[in-house]
């Protein structure tokens, strides 16, 4: 019975941790109503039509609760060391700073798949280009350390996937902090599972930072009625100056 | 089941509070919890700004004593999808508004702090930010 409980619990915490808290508030969409549920779209060539807002993704607030039933992060001690030491005013966001995958936030983005670049909108507040030319990535000082990294993508069967290095360290994973270096190797797959989902799996792989690759997954749902708002973070910031203390 | 609804409550009661503010900044290292205020006054600005809309109110005390306020609310983009136009509040409306104070603030000029709540003179109930916001 307490095996039980403590079951439950964890799916009460993981769907919590997965979505936006205060669910009768509307942040990023209608985040009380069904996904609309259908068959998986299709474009004329074949593929999975990915275009869509979504909202969701990975956990905004710590995406360690997106990794296999019994895993934790599997970070080194020094960067652990690293991460106990961020203050709140060490997270990028408050400084209206990129928050590329693995990191989401509680608001929707847009996939735009064309066929020599895959376009990913955030409303919080950027964008993202992937090369789906057959290039491939930039090797030795070609490879600049850029905060969103060089991206590169192909479809493997229904799923788009995307391969990416060339951080910068300075980005997080989530609000927890999670961090990287600049050796992170990201393999993103998106796959629409049916009309209003999008299963989302990431794979990390920084042998600087972690002691083995990891891999979180999440799901992404169709907001259909919703349209991207414009966010420019900067415009008006003035919390940064005032964030106090250790992150929480 | 009662039991059953209770441990839900409780877990969701407690990760409610560990979660960090998901909206660009953390609660707790901004605002104080402990420092909840319930305040009358008359809009003087209104800012539609990212990272978060601002409204700003003279309060007058008994003694006609005026203290100004800067109050930090959702984003535009979450006050809309919440009803909220660009115009919805403007300069003159008297407005009620709970909230919290800021721990540390500009050294001069309005106070700062989050709105929890506000409502319009003729009683409405208006979205000010979210749980997410709040979390604390």
């Amino acid at each position: 019975m307490i095996s039980r409980t403590a079951a439950f619990i964890l799916v009460v915490i993981s769907l919590l941790g997965a979505m936006p808290v205060g669910a009768q508030t509307r942040l990023g969409g209608s985040i009380r109503a069904n996904p609309p549920s259908g068959p998986v779209p299709r474009l004329p060539d074949g593929k999975p039509d990915m275009s869509g807002v979504w909202l969701g993704g990975l956990p905004v607030g710590d995406i360690s609760t997106a990794l296999p039933k019994g895993e934790s992060m599997p970070i080194r001690p020094e960067w652990k060391k690293k991460m106990d030491g961020f203050q709140a005013n060490d997270d990028p966001q408050a400084h209206c700073l990129p928050l590329p995958p693995p990191r989401f936030t509680p608001y929707p983005w847009r996939m735009v798949v064309t066929s020599t670049h895959t376009f990913f909108l955030y409303e919080m507040y950027d964008y993202r280009q992937v090369f789906m030319d057959g290039r491939k990535h930039p090797i030795g000082d070609d490879l600049d350390p850029t905060w969103k990294g060089h991206s590169i993508g192909r479809w493997e069967g229904d799923t788009l996937v995307i391969d990416t290095v060339g951080y910068n360290d300075k980005t997080w994973f989530d609000n927890k902090g999670w961090p990287h270096s600049d050796k992170m190797h990201l393999t993103e797959r998106y796959t629409r599972t049916d009309l209003g989902t999008m299963k989302v799996e990431m794979t990390i792989d920084d042998p600087v930072a972690y002691t083995r690759p990891f891999t979180v997954t999440g799901a992404a749902r169709l907001m259909p009625k919703e349209e991207l708002v414009e966010y420019i973070c900067n415009e008006n910031n003035q919390d940064a100056p005032y964030l106090q203390g250790a992150k929480p | 089941m009662k039991n059953w609804a209770l441990i839900v409550a409780a877990v969701a009661a407690a990760v409610a509070w560990m979660q960090p503010a998901v909206a660009h900044h953390s609660f707790a290292a901004q605002y104080d919890a402990t420092k909840h205020v319930e305040l009358k006054g008359v809009v003087t600005k209104v800012e539609w700004t990212n990272p978060h809309a601002r409204f700003y109110i003279d309060e007058k005390n008994d003694k006609g004593d005026v203290t100004s306020w800067n109050f930090e609310m959702a984003s535009p983009n979450v006050l809309l999808r919440n009803g909220w136009k660009r115009t919805s509040l403007k300069i003159g409306d008297m407005v009620t508004v709970t909230g919290f104070v800021a721990r540390v603030g500009p050294p001069a000029g309005p106070k700062m702090a989050i709105a929890e709540s506000l409502t319009a003179a003729d009683g409405t109930k208006m979205f000010a930010s979210s749980a997410t916001d709040l979390s604390r």
